[in-house]
This record gives C-alpha cells, sequence and structure tokens, in this order.
C-alpha cells in the first residue's frame, strides 16, 4: 500500500511551497487562488499573479486529489505565459504539473533544461528529484536532493524529499528525523503542508508496524486538515492492520466523498474482500474495468492491477503482461517488485530474482518486498535467503497485509530446508 | 513607533545575506545593486538586495519614500523568483517594509508567505511576531517569538536568532509588565551580541534598547549607562542620542537634552523627537523655539501620504499633549486603532478623548492600555488624569503614584502636573484635571 503513496508523492512534493492568504474558512489552495485573483485584479498585465493563481489550483489539486484543477492551472500558466513568454515560475509551475499528470519521462527533461537555465534555483533540483524517483533513478535524484541541501540547509522541500530517499534506502528512523525537522518548520497556517508530512510519518509507522504511532499522527493530521483524503486512507490501512475493517471501511467511504481514484477503488475492494463483504467481487470487477481502460494513460493503476491479477483476479500472464509495460515505462522499486512478483507467478524464477535483487540491494524494508523476495527465494530452492526474507517481512511489520502469507510461505520454506537437510 | 521599528528593522540586518559590511555605505550599495540590475534585469537577487538597500537607507534617514522603493525592487524580485525557498529572503524584506510603513496585517501575511516557502531560515518568524504585537495579539506574538530557533547553519547564525527571539521577548516582558524579566532578557540579548562580535549599530541597538527599559522602570542611572554604551560603540546614534537627551530632561539639564535631541534630529527627523525637543523649550522658557520644533513635527507629519500614515499615533499624541487640533488627535488616534491595537494605540486614544472631555469613553479605552499589566508611568499617568476628571479619587490616586513611584521624572512638563493633580486630589481642591492638563500646555 505503500507504493500508492510513494507514487503519488512525486507530485505532492513538488507542491510543498507557497504561501497564502488571511482569507478565513478557506483552506490554503482556496487563500492562495484567491489571493492571486485579487492580485490579477489589481496587477493584470503582469504574469506573476496568473503564476501564483496556477499554483494555487495545483495545491488545490494535492488538496482535493482532484486533478481537473490541473486544467485550470494550465490554464492560468497560459495567460502567464501570453504577458512574460518563458517566465521562469511560469516554466517551474509547469514542471509541476507535469508531474501531476504523472509525465515523469517529460517532467524529468523539462526539469533537466531548467535546471541549465538556473543552476541555483532549489525547487528545480526537487522537480528532478521527484521525476527521477517515480522513474527509479534513485542515484540522480539522491544528486538532485543534496544539491538542495546543499543551496541552503535545511529547507523543507529539500528535507522532504531527503526523507523520501531515505525510506527507499531503508533507513526509516533518518526519514523520520527528516519529516519531523521539516514538520516543525512548516508554519501553522500551512494546514495541508503539516497533514501532509504528518500522514508521511505514518506511513512510515504502518509499514513497520507501529500502528499505534501511526494512527497518533493520523488522527492530528486530521485536527490540522479535516478529511484530507491522503490521510483518510492512511487510516483505513491502520484499520485494516488491526482486522477493523468495518472501520477502514467507513474511512474509504469519507475518503471517496470527494475524488475517487483508481487505487482507492482498488483498496476498497481488497478491505471488502477481506472484511468477507458480499460487494467485493463487484468492487473488484468495477476497478478492472476501469484500471484497464486507462493502462494506457500516464496516470494509471497498473501495478495495483498486477496485484489484482496475481491474487483475487488470477489472471497470472495478464499481469505479467501489464508488469512488462509498466517497467518500460519506470524502474522504481515498486514496478520492479510487481515485475519480479508476476515473473514469479508465470514460473519464471530465476527472471523474478534478476527484477528483485536490485530493489533489496538498495536496502529498502518493506513487508510485501520482502515476501516477494522469499517466496521467490524458496521457488528457486534457495531456503537460507527464503527463510531470512520471510523472517525479515514478519519482523518488519507482523500485521502487513501480507502477514499471512508470509507465515505460510515461512513455514513451507522451513519445511523444505529440513528436507534437503535430511536428503544430504 | 520607534521602538517596534527599530526592533522590527534589526531582523533585516540579521537576516542572511541582507546587507553588506556596514562599512560600505548604503548610498554606494544602492548605486552598484541599481546598476546591477539594469545590467541584468533577470537577477532577482540583485532586486532583493537593492530592496533591502532601500530598506536600510529609510531606516537611516526615515524617509518613506525608500520604503516606497525598497517595495518595488523587492516586487521586482518576486515576479522574477517566488516558488522556491530562495525567495524567502526578498518576502521576509517585504514584510520588513509593510512593517516600516505600518501594514501590519501584510507585513504578517508576507512573513507567513516567507515561511511558507520553507527556507529553513526561522528569521520571519521574527517580523510575525512585530505585526502580531503591533495588532495587539501579544500571546501569538509570543508564539511565533518562541519559533525563533534553528538546528541549521553556524553556531553564530544560531546565536543571532537567540538574539532576535530573546530582544523581542524582552519586549513583550515590558508590556506584560514584568519589567525584572525584560530587563534580564535584553541584558543577556547585549552579551550575545557582543560575544558574537555583531555589527556595532546592532549592538548599539541592544544597549539603546536596554536603556529604554530601564528608563521605562525609572531606573535613570542605568538607563544612562546604557545610551552612553550606545553612544561609545556607534557615536552619534540618533536613538542613542535622544534616549540621553530624556535622561538629561528628566535630571532638569534642559540645555543639554535640548543639544541632544538636536543632534537625534539631524541624523533622523523622527516627530516625536522634535516633539520632546519642543517640551524641553518650553521647559526653559523659550517659547518661540518651543514653537518651531511644533511646527517641525507637523511638518514631518504631513510630509507625504506614507508619513500620515506611520506617524498617526505620534501626531495624536503630540496635539493632545498640546491642546491643539483636539478633535484631529481622536480621529488620528482612531485612523491607527484600525490597524493597530497594542496598548500604546489604546492609550493614545484615551489621553485624545480625555483631551477631548470624553472621560468615560477614554476611560474604557484605558482598560484596553492597561489590560496586560504594563507598567510605564505615561500610561498609568493618564488614567489617573482621567479617572481624577471622573471624581474617582481613589482610583486616580494610586494610578498617578504609581507613575510617580516608576519615574518621579517621567516628562519634563507632566511629571509635575501628576504632583500637582495628586495634590489636589488630597485636598480635594484645585481645578478640573482637564484644566490642569490645559494649564501645563
Amino acid at each position: 500500500m505503500k507504493k500508492i503513496c510513494l507514487t503519488a508523492t512525486a507530485f505532492l512534493l513538488a507542491l510543498f511551497a507557497h504561501g497564502q492568504s488571511p482569507f478565513r474558512g478557506l483552506t490554503p489552495a482556496q487563500q492562495q487562488i484567491a489571493w492571486s485573483q485579487a492580485a490579477i485584479q489589481t496587477n493584470p498585465d503582469k504574469a506573476q499573479p496568473y503564476n501564483d493563481l496556477a499554483l494555487g489550483y495545483i495545491r488545490r489539486a494535492r488538496e482535493t486529489g482532484d486533478n481537473s484543477y490541473l486544467n485550470q492551472a494550465e490554464a492560468a500558466l497560459k495567460d502567464s505565459a501570453k504577458r512574460v513568454p518563458g517566465n521562469l515560475e511560469g516554466e517551474k509551475a509547469h514542471a509541476m504539473i507535469l508531474l501531476g499528470h504523472d509525465q515523469f519521462v517529460e517532467a524529468l527533461q523539462f526539469s533537466r533544461k531548467l535546471n541549465q537555465k538556473t543552476p541555483d534555483d532549489i525547487l528545480t533540483y526537487g522537480f528532478i528529484a521527484d521525476a527521477a524517483t517515480a522513474l527509479g533513478d534513485y542515484a540522480e535524484a539522491e544528486q538532485a536532493t543534496q544539491w538542495m541541501l546543499d543551496l541552503r540547509e535545511g529547507n523543507i522541500p529539500g528535507l522532504l524529499r531527503a526523507a523520501r530517499l531515505r525510506v527507499i534506502y531503508g533507513d526509516t528512523d533518518g526519514a523520520l528525523d527528516f519529516y519531523s525537522q521539516a514538520y516543525q518548520q512548516i508554519p501553522p497556517t500551512q494546514t495541508e503542508d503539516q497533514a501532509w508530512t504528518l500522514t508521511q510519518m505514518a506511513e512510515i509507522q504502518l509499514s513497520t508496524g507501529h500502528l499505534d504511532e501511526a494512527d497518533s499522527l493520523l488522527r492530528s493530521a486530521l485536527q490540522k486538515f479535516p478529511g484530507y483524503y491522503l490521510t483518510l486512507e492512511a487510516a483505513a490501512r491502520v484499520e485494516t492492520a488491526r482486522h477493523h475493517y468495518s472501520q477502514a471501511l467507513d474511512l474509504l467511504r469519507q475518503r471517496d466523498d470527494g475524488s475517487v481514484s483508481l487505487s482507492s477503488l482498488y483498496f476498497l475492494a481488497l478491505t471488502l474482500d477481506r472484511a468477507g463483504d458480499s460487494t467485493a467481487a463487484s468492487a473488484y470487477k468495477g476497478f478492472e474495468l476501469k484500471a484497464l481502460n486507462a493502462t494506457n494513460e500516464a496516470v494509471n493503476a497498473n501495478r495495483q492491477l498486477v496485484l489484482y491479477y496475481l491474487g483475487r483476479g488470477n489472471k497470472p500472464a495478464e499481469a505479467l503482461r501489464i508488469a512488462e509495460q509498466e517497467v518500460s515505462r519506470r524502474h522504481d522499486v515498486f514496478t520492479l517488485d510487481a515485475h519480479a512478483w508476476a515473473l514469479c507467478a508465470n514460473s519464471r524464477y530465476g527472471d523474478a530474482k534478476k527484477q528483485i535483487d536490485p530493489v533489496l540491494a538498495l536496502g529498502i524494508r518493506d513487508a510485501a518486498i520482502f515476501y516477494h523476495a522469499g517466496a521467490i527465494a524458496e521457488r528457486l530452492d534457495d531456503y537460507a535467503d527464503a527463510v531470512r526474507y520471510l523472517n525479515q517481512s514478519l519482523e518488519l511489520n507482523p500485521e502487513s497485509e501480507v502477514a499471512v502469507e508470509a507465515h505460510d510461505a515461512l513455514a513451507k520454506a522451513i519445511a523444505a530446508s529440513a528436507m534437503a537437510s535430511n536428503k544430504r | 513607533m520607534t521602538k517596534k521599528i527599530a526592533i522590527l528593522l534589526f531582523a533585516l540586518v540579521l537576516a542572511p545575506g541582507a546587507l553588506p559590511a556596514q562599512n560600505e555605505t548604503t548610498d554606494a550599495l544602492i548605486k552598484s545593486l541599481a546598476i546591477k540590475v539594469k545590467m541584468y534585469p533577470g537577477d532577482y537577487k540583485a532586486y532583493a538586495g537593492l530592496g533591502a538597500a532601500y530598506l536600510q537607507k529609510g531606516r537611516e534617514t526615515g524617509d518613506s519614500a525608500d520604503y516606497e522603493l525598497a517595495k518595488a525592487a523587492l516586487s521586482r524580485s518576486l515576479d522574477l523568483m517566488s516558488n522556491d525557498p530562495a525567495a524567502a529572503f526578498a518576502m521576509t524584506q517585504m514584510a520588513a517594509a509593510c512593517m516600516a510603513e505600518h501594514q501590519f496585517d501584510q507585513a504578517y501575511i508576507w512573513a507567513q508567505k516567507a515561511l511558507a516557502v520553507g527556507s529553513g531560515d526561522p528569521s520571519p518568524w521574527a517580523i510575525a511576531g512585530d505585526a502580531l504585537a503591533d495588532m495587539g495579539d501579544y500571546q501569538n506574538a509570543a508564539d511565533a517569538y518562541s519559533m525563533l530557533k534553528t538546528v541549521y547553519g553556524s553556531e553564530d547564525e544560531q546565536q543571532a536568532i537567540l538574539y532576535q527571539r530573546d530582544s523581542r521577548m524582552s519586549y513583550l516582558r515590558l508590556v506584560a509588565g514584568d519589567a525584572q524579566g525584560a530587563i534580564q532578557l535584553m541584558q543577556g540579548a547585549v552579551q550575545t551580541a557582543t560575544a558574537m562580535h555583531m555589527p556595532a549599530e546592532n549592538i548599539a541597538w541592544s544597549d539603546y534598547q536596554l536603556g529604554e527599559e530601564y528608563f521605562q522602570t525609572g531606573d535613570i542611572a542605568h538607563a544612562e549607562q546604557a545610551y552612553l554604551a550606545a553612544l561609545r560603540l556607534y557615536p552619534g546614534y540618533y536613538r542613542a542620542l535622544a534616549g540621553l537627551a530624556k535622561v538629561r530632561s528628566s535630571a532638569g539639564n534642559y540645555r543639554a537634552a535640548a543639544a541632544l535631541y538636536d543632534k537625534a534630529i539631524a541624523a533622523v527627523p523622527y516627530p516625536e523627537y522634535a516633539a520632546a525637543l519642543g517640551d524641553v523649550y518650553r521647559a526653559i522658557g523659550d517659547s518661540n523655539k518651543a514653537q518651531k520644533e511644533f511646527d517641525l513635527v507637523e511638518f514631518i507629519g504631513h510630509l507625504s501620504g506614507i508619513n500620515k500614515q506611520i506617524h498617526n499615533r505620534e501626531l495624536a499624541l503630540f496635539y493632545a499633549d498640546h491642546g491643539i487640533k483636539l478633535d484631529q488627535a481622536v480621529v488620528l488616534a482612531r485612523r491607527e486603532l484600525e490597524v493597530r491595537h497594542d496598548v500604546y494605540t489604546w492609550d493614545v486614544l484615551a489621553w485624545a478623548l480625555f483631551t477631548n472631555g470624553e472621560s468615560k469613553e477614554a476611560a474604557a479605552a484605558m482598560s484596553n492600555a492597561l489590560s496586560h499589566g504594563t507598567k510605564d508611568a505615561q500610561l498609568f499617568f493618564h488614567a489617573g488624569m482621567i479617572y481624577a476628571d471622573l471624581d474617582d479619587s481613589l482610583q486616580a490616586r494610586a494610578f498617578l503614584q504609581q507613575a510617580l513611584a516608576i519615574n518621579p521624572h517621567f516628562h519634563p512638563i507632566y511629571a509635575e502636573t501628576a504632583r500637582q493633580t495628586l495634590a489636589n486630589l488630597s485636598t480635594k481642591t484645585g481645578s478640573s484635571p482637564i484644566q490642569e492638563a490645559a494649564n501645563a500646555r
């Protein structure tokens, strides 16, 4: 499930900037939109108020999960470009929109060009880091993030990106430290920024089985920014881990009161299934149809679709086809993991190992990835690795979504290992 | 006003990369940056630097036109770069420019914007706190100041942030009536500034501020030491000159006081300095010179639209103190109250209302001025006179006694008025307090 969050993170981090105005009762993004519209009235010939308006809409997309705001942002940028063609702030906002649309290759190319023009611009490095992370080029992401922190020590956008990379590299304590440093600097007026950061911290706690800590962080996040869809989704995951399925379903329905995403549809179906709800099958079907329609789109749910076909959907060959399609676009840890798992399900164990080994080499600590690695090793009769990975999965998070399967696989691996020893 | 402006502008000097070495004159800096932006019109840093330099110029001269030039340059910088942590500097400068023009709500917004871009520098909290304090929201100001801490940067940079916090917290303590706590914090701030080898003007400002706190508590000897320390460090420092003039005036040494005020005005013609000098001349008995200074007060106050905005409170107090344009005094005080709700604005409104014979309304305003527990001789004097006019002799006596206990020489003219009114209250004879105040003029 962390995969979903980290997919979205690339775009979400890109938004972590910019101010607000004193319009009470409005969210920070709505305030920025109102502020910018007022500034446009005062200075209709200037480009910057249109850039600010675009940023307001981009922020609103993050607040709501509704990407249609990005179209309004794009329109505002056109107005900006009419006034000052090629202005830097407008181009930076354009990079953010590309990230918002999951057009990572285009975003990376565009941001690199911007970076050549203005090599001291901190956020441009951030956009490079976002796109590179989403595409799985962690070396470039790390280099760009380091530039951010070198250019201005302790800047919030830099800390947030560094935290995300620490998660990838398996340093969850370090990631929490960076998130915490960033959080302490966020002014209280930036409620959505605060909630976003707390939710990221909660995701880490959840991924390491610290459910109470995660729950506490998410409660704080919802106090800061009530009804925040990202927080509700994470809270549903906590309740699922606690086997409180009805509470999880309540939270997911609240989450879907706003904008529904393909990944949230999959999560809903999965939770209905775990709850033993009779509507689970139709929920899966609904997700499958929509996800299949989007397989060739930039914004898709291909990884969720792969996992669905490897599970309840029971179409391993189709899962592999989609995984291969996705892996041709990006090589991030979660796409590689899904591909490896699909290869394994299609009895291509050696190829599966080749896919998952580089993921593990990064140091990432993720219960599902460890489980997949263990299962693949078991198929290859490498029982020592199998037992090690499966134990890691269970030690890391005894309440993970793959815990039951990991327990079964571990028992099988231990038994197989014993049999192999006896034969010797 | 002077006190608050000083606090906020000090932040500019400490802001990272704000200003170059002090030996480089501000005029020269403006000239070189103006050339730079002409050569490189897309250089947001140069525009931000130019804005900061104009702000510094405004601080040095008191000419509000410089603030407008500062804002224009900063606005240009933000047109070029606003969605980046690097924009925090220009945003912070913009907040400071708004503070200088008494646009407190705008200053607060810009400070918040500067924080929102996430530069890692907590300095904008200082201006956010200053704006809140001027808007009378002392609790949130304290919360804002408490955010002035950082784990980033060199030890000196971290100390500089703590200095900003402590010097500001000191002011809040003073407003809350904890003079001892305020002085302790400011003494610590002076030591920090000295130990860090901050620029001379910055250390001098700290000494001056300490002097003000001592003066407000009636510790004239220590106030004098602090002002002199500021002048030793930074000769000709106008704030310290004016502070020392107050000390001389309170000791009855009016000629020395006049000379010091003259020097301060020559450096920066603040209307409150001219008004104080006029009062000193009156105390000497030189009504011609006094009138010249009083004319200067009005001239400065009306020099530009922005000046009217900046000096509302000083003009209101001046009119009320000197029995001229009394209805205008109330108008100005009310106008100031629209943007500023701190204890001193409530006090000036109360005093203006009292001089207009509106003592009941004045008492209501005065209760707001005193609601935070501020122990200031001027506030207590005004409160005493108001309650005396309302025939509440018990309250009136208590306030006037407090005023004189804090500082028997708090004002060259009104200290005597306080004594006289107190005597009249004791014997229950004599003219009305409003008449007493009028007589004093």
